[in-house]
């Protein structure tokens, strides 16, 4: 693993409130699948995969990030739920400013790293380098303890 | 040395301008003489220049630029009068010379700062850029007060440039200094600002990503950065269903303790800390490509 030669820095996420957050949800999706009929495997993949980036999210602070905001509401846009955030920033959806002057390669990158970090579409280039940096370690966060989960649950 | 010239009756009459000077120079101008006083003209090529030119211009009694010089160690203060354009020029014509000529030729350059520049004691001083920044705007020139490095004088500017900006009081702006040679219009200090700022964040994400302090580049610093981070959701992606094969198995062995169908409590956390410690411990073996086929496996066993 990549993540697991370097310490998790500490002060950033909080592993506990995600690992907390994670089980619950994995406690509900399995009651579910007890009680409802099986669905397909990939269904629950799914499932259990936005469990783990909605718990991360929530770790990460709520709505006070960037990209755990955009996270939390795709989330919600799926359940079809209508959710009203406090403290909601009057944001232009696009603020990529075209410019000629600029290093081609360099904007290309920009632009792919904008459609990997959730809600990238509406920074500019240096709120998503700080956004960039936050999710790299909240997700290096959630991978370890994942690991650490399917390590120590995994039936022997 | 010219020997210093007085001349403030031909001022005051002469232009309305001149009231900003008789305001800072509240003592006789010959007590200024002693005190080394000085008052030349903005962007002289040198400091005789200045003096020749105003002596000769002070001499023709139609100047409006007096030259007081006592001490010439740097110590200078300086006015020029945009009004006062007109009539310097008339000295120059009036009376001849080579310094005189260049000096108009500077004022015909700059004509439309006013700035008067006190450097005798320090309160001077301070009621000196009190007064110049109000001549300035004044003027209705902010090109004065924008960009002071572009407008100093070769001789000795310097000096004064530095003197100047020493006692403005510290603003909420991001203070940008162009080097020698780039461009200081705001536009290009704007973008230089926001590149540094970028390059400086990416030297922290550089920090956080494993083995990528060696890359050499934006764009390739970039790309490693979008490979780790789909690496990371690759494998979110595999964990996940590892997890969903523990999550949804058998009922029997440890996760009935794990996951209590109810509220949750504490106990899942601690269990959890626990294993992470246990995990912390034997990191040692290198799980990688082993979990992941038995993931595979694993996956078409569900499947199958």
């Amino acid at each position: 693993m990549a993540s697991a030669d370097k310490p998790i820095n500490t002060d950033v996420p909080e592993k506990d409130v995600f690992a907390l957050h994670f089980l619950q949800s994995l406690s509900n999706l399995r009651r579910q699948n007890t009680f409802n009929s099986p669905e397909k495997t990939n269904d629950r993949v799914k499932k259990i995969k936005k469990a783990a980036y909605v718990s991360m999210a929530r770790a990460a602070g709520g709505t006070n990030r960037l990209w755990s905001r955009a996270l939390l509401r795709r989330a919600a846009k799926e359940n079809n739920k209508i959710v009203r955030f406090p403290r909601r920033k009057k944001r232009v959806t696009c603020l990529r400013r075209r410019s000629n002057r600029r290093d081609p390669v360099e904007e290309e990158e920009a632009e792919r790293l904008r459609n990997l970090v959730p809600g990238g579409g509406g920074m500019g280039t240096s709120k998503l380098m700080e956004e960039t940096a936050h999710y790299i370690k909240c997700l290096s966060m959630q991978v370890k303890v994942m690991q650490c989960l399917v390590d120590g649950l995994a039936p022997k | 040395m010219d020997p210093p010239l007085v001349n403030d009756s031909s001022f005051s009459p002469a232009n309305p301008s001149s009231y900003t000077l008789s305001e800072i120079w509240p003592f006789p101008i010959n007590d200024a003489v002693g005190s080394g006083l000085r008052l030349a003209v903005n962007s002289t090529p040198s400091d005789k220049d200045i003096s020749t030119a105003a002596a000769a211009a002070a001499a023709a009694e139609e100047s409006t630029v007096t030259d007081l010089t006592a001490g010439w160690g740097g110590r200078k203060a300086r006015a020029l009068n945009s009004e006062e354009d007109e009539s310097s020029k008339m000295v120059s014509l009036s009376s001849s010379g080579n310094e005189v000529v260049r000096f108009v030729r500077f004022c015909d350059d700059l004509n439309v700062i006013v700035r008067i520049d006190l450097v005798e004691s320090v309160t001077k001083k301070d009621s000196g850029d009190k007064k110049r920044k109000l001549c300035g705007s004044e003027s209705g020139n902010g090109d004065g007060s924008m960009k002071p490095e572009g407008e100093t004088s070769s001789g000795g500017g310097s000096k004064a440039t530095e003197q100047k900006n020493k006692p403005e009081p510290p603003k909420d702006y991001i203070h940008v200094r162009a080097r020698r040679g780039q461009a200081t219009d705001r536009h290009s200090l704007a973008e230089r600002a926001r590149r540094e700022k970028i390059s400086e964040k990416m030297t922290a994400l550089q920090d956080i990503i494993p083995g990528c302090n060696k890359i050499i580049g934006k764009a390739l610093v970039l790309d490693e950065i979008i490979n780790y981070i789909q690496s990371l959701q690759r494998q979110v992606e595999f964990l996940s269903m590892k997890l969903e094969v523990v999550n949804s198995g058998p009922s029997t062995g440890p996760t009935i303790g794990v996951f209590p169908t109810g509220d949750l409590g504490t106990l899942p956390i601690d269990l959890h800390r626990n294993i992470y410690e246990q995990q912390e411990a034997n990191e040692s073996r290198g799980s990688h490509p082993e979990w992941l086929h038995m993931q595979v496996d694993g996956s078409f066993n569900r499947t199958t």
